[in-house]
């Protein structure tokens, strides 16, 4: 190949990849340019990606009787106060914290201490515990989720934070995961510790958590990114309460009540939304791409 | 090893959880897909297989399962092709792979429904960007002329293009033509990204010395070596990418609610939507969950047919 032709090459792959990462990023452009400008600037498509940033005045402020300096500004920053006051924005990125929050620590919790007994503990039933999560790996939550809304309906817990941490307390994927990370350790660490008297209990939190930690961030982050970006399940069991709804479901409700001048609003909440992941991501990349590709599995 | 309780206290959790969570509940769905049952009345009658029948039946559960299995086909080879191509041409790269990986995986971690409201505004067919484009497209002469085929004497009005410029372009979103394929090429757009990096892996994982070996044997071009070496060595990756896209892809949901609720005209009315709506919305549970058993039916058996593929054909160590 000569140098010529190879140089070519390398010129058109990156045109083309170039084209691609246009298309993939348009959305994202317009998610932050629209959160940046005014409703006029988004009406006729005009100002770039910052807009003007000329000072614009609230109607609905006016409406409300103050006077018209209080309701002068620049669109950014009519934007994104209107995003935390128009509809209770914190109260959805609270609301998405303690969930994902929630849910995370509760299948820690569960899954640590079952790993450790299904690798290093031996017990009558071992085997067919190992089978039942291998069975569990096989369901898609899609296929409980009716029956789930069901049972909670019954009993009454729909329309609560519990009904929106409640299935996902257990998951046979981060058994499953810490199970085998699990089998990687040493006997010899473990026996040591019995002979310095620790009990099971102790073992678990004290020796296995901290060896698990790479394994732990990994299964953090696939938990994390998951139910922080769900939008299916909260909108199954969350009717119509604003104090209960997360982030993308209270985006969807901002979306409903949308009238006309309020496109830049919902964008600076999406980008509210989405910028904690995505920021996280570009300063964590192989982590992350790591957590989601292996937890892939699931 | 000490006999002791602690196994029973350590296991407990997890299995009650795994019975009451996971196992349960799909007995109650195959139970319920036999019911009319519905929240709130007293009563339900055992109806046998009739929610199965109407799901065989009826127009709208025929458009469903057609738009489903239609999006499975169109984003699963596309998604994955695209995957395995930019992972090709990246890795080959000399300079700058890293900066276009990481742009490619952005929609995998960015929450779906926020990028499927601002793909809407892109859509718009008022003022969104995509037709402002390709209105502005139609102004530009030579590109009119390439595009219409007007150079060569076609009349403009018979390509896509020139018949866009001449009674304007799609409604994209609120066109019952083009909008399951709208929601297909979001689907695409989200999920490429994370094939991408299962075959950056992939490609990773094959040893130098086979291409050494393969150009010895006389595979002297870029063809020859992608097809002799690149593509049956990532026979395991081919497997597990096309199983889990196909499984992501009938799970298809935030889109669809958020931006056609199935419409227009059924068009976008796929599985776990439609499960939604008639379980949830309608409070009608039994044909709710007589589509969750469809759904869960048509996800085993990808799910088997991996398995089957990853024990028969896929061992090259």
């Amino acid at each position: 190949m000569t140098v010529n032709s190879s140089w070519f090459g390398e010129f058109i792959k990156h045109v083309v990849l170039l084209v691609g990462a246009l298309v993939v990023i348009l959305p994202f452009y317009l998610m932050i340019s629209y959160s940046l400008k005014s409703p006029v600037e988004i009406a006729t498509n005009t100002g770039g990606l910052f807009g003007a940033q000329e000072m614009m005045t609230d109607p609905r402020c006016l409406k409300a009787g103050k006077p018209e300096a209080d309701c002068t500004m620049r669109p950014i920053v009519y934007n994104y106060t209107a995003a935390f006051t128009e509809a209770p924005l914190l109260r959805y990125l609270f609301n998405g914290v303690v969930v994902t929050a929630s849910i995370f620590f509760i299948q820690v919790l569960i899954a640590l201490p079952c790993a450790y007994a299904l690798s290093k503990l031996k017990f009558w039933g071992r085997d067919v515990v190992f089978g039942l999560v291998l069975f569990c790996l096989l369901i898609p939550v899609h296929a409980i989720a009716l029956p789930l809304y069901v049972m909670l309906a019954k009993l009454g817990l729909t329309n609560t934070y519990a009904a929106l941490v409640i299935p996902w307390t257990i998951s046979v994927f981060g058994i499953f995961l810490m199970r085998q990370f699990f089998m990687t350790v040493p006997d010899d660490l473990i026996d040591a510790a019995r002979v310095d008297g620790m009990s099971e209990f102790a073992i678990v939190w004290r020796v296995m958590l901290p060896t698990a930690i790479p394994a732990l961030l990994a299964f953090a982050i696939f938990s994390v990114v998951a139910h922080w970006n769900d939008y299916f399940w909260p909108r199954m069991v969350i009717t119509g309460d604003l104090n209960l709804m997360t982030p993308p479901l209270g985006l969807r409700m901002f979306k409903s009540d949308l009238d006309g001048n309020e496109y830049g609003p919902m964008m600076a909440a999406a980008t509210v939304v989405v910028a904690p992941l995505v920021v996280a991501f570009l300063l964590a990349q192989r982590r992350f791409i790591e957590g989601i590709t292996m937890s892939g599995m699931k | 090893m000490r006999s002791s309780s602690a196994p029973i206290w350590f296991v407990a959790p997890a299995v009650i959880l795994m019975c009451l969570l996971l196992l349960i509940p799909i007995v109650i769905a195959a139970g319920l897909s036999f019911t009319n049952y519905s929240l709130g009345s007293q009563s339900f009658e055992w109806i046998g297989f009739s929610n199965y029948f109407t799901l065989l039946e009826f127009s709208s559960y025929k458009k469903m399962f057609s738009a489903s299995l239609t999006y499975v086909i169109v984003v699963v080879p596309v998604s994955v092709a695209l995957g395995l191509g930019s992972a090709m041409m990246i890795t080959s790269l000399k300079i700058g792979g890293e900066i276009y990986k990481t742009i490619f995986f952005l929609p995998v971690m960015a929450t779906l429904l926020a990028m499927a409201i601002a793909w809407e505004f892109a859509l718009n067919p008022l003022n969104g960007v995509i037709n402002n484009t390709l209105r502005s497209g139609c102004d530009i002469g030579w590109l009119h002329s390439i595009l219409t085929g007007t150079w060569y004497g076609a009349d403009p009005a018979n390509s896509w293009f020139g018949n866009g410029c001449i009674n304007d372009f799609p409604l994209w979103l609120r066109e019952r033509k083009y909008a399951l394929s709208t929601i297909a090429f979001i689907g695409i757009w989200q999920v490429f990204g994370f094939n991408m990096v299962l075959y950056l892996a992939g490609i990773t994982g094959i040893p130098r010395e086979l291409y050494h070996a393969a150009a010895v044997d006389g595979a002297a071009s870029a063809w020859e070596r992608f097809r002799l070496v690149t593509w049956p060595m990532l026979g395991p990756t081919h497997v597990f990418v096309i199983t889990i896209t196909s499984i992501r892809s009938f799970q298809v949901f935030d889109t669809v609610e958020a931006l056609t609720q199935g419409g227009p005209a059924k068009s976008t009315y796929m599985l776990v939507y439609a499960m939604y709506e008639k379980g949830v919305r309608h409070n009608q549970l039994g044909i709710g969950a007589a589509i969750t058993m469809v759904f869960l039916i048509f996800v085993l058996s990808l799910t088997l047919i991996q398995v089957y593929f990853v024990n028969r054909r896929v061992h090259y160590s």
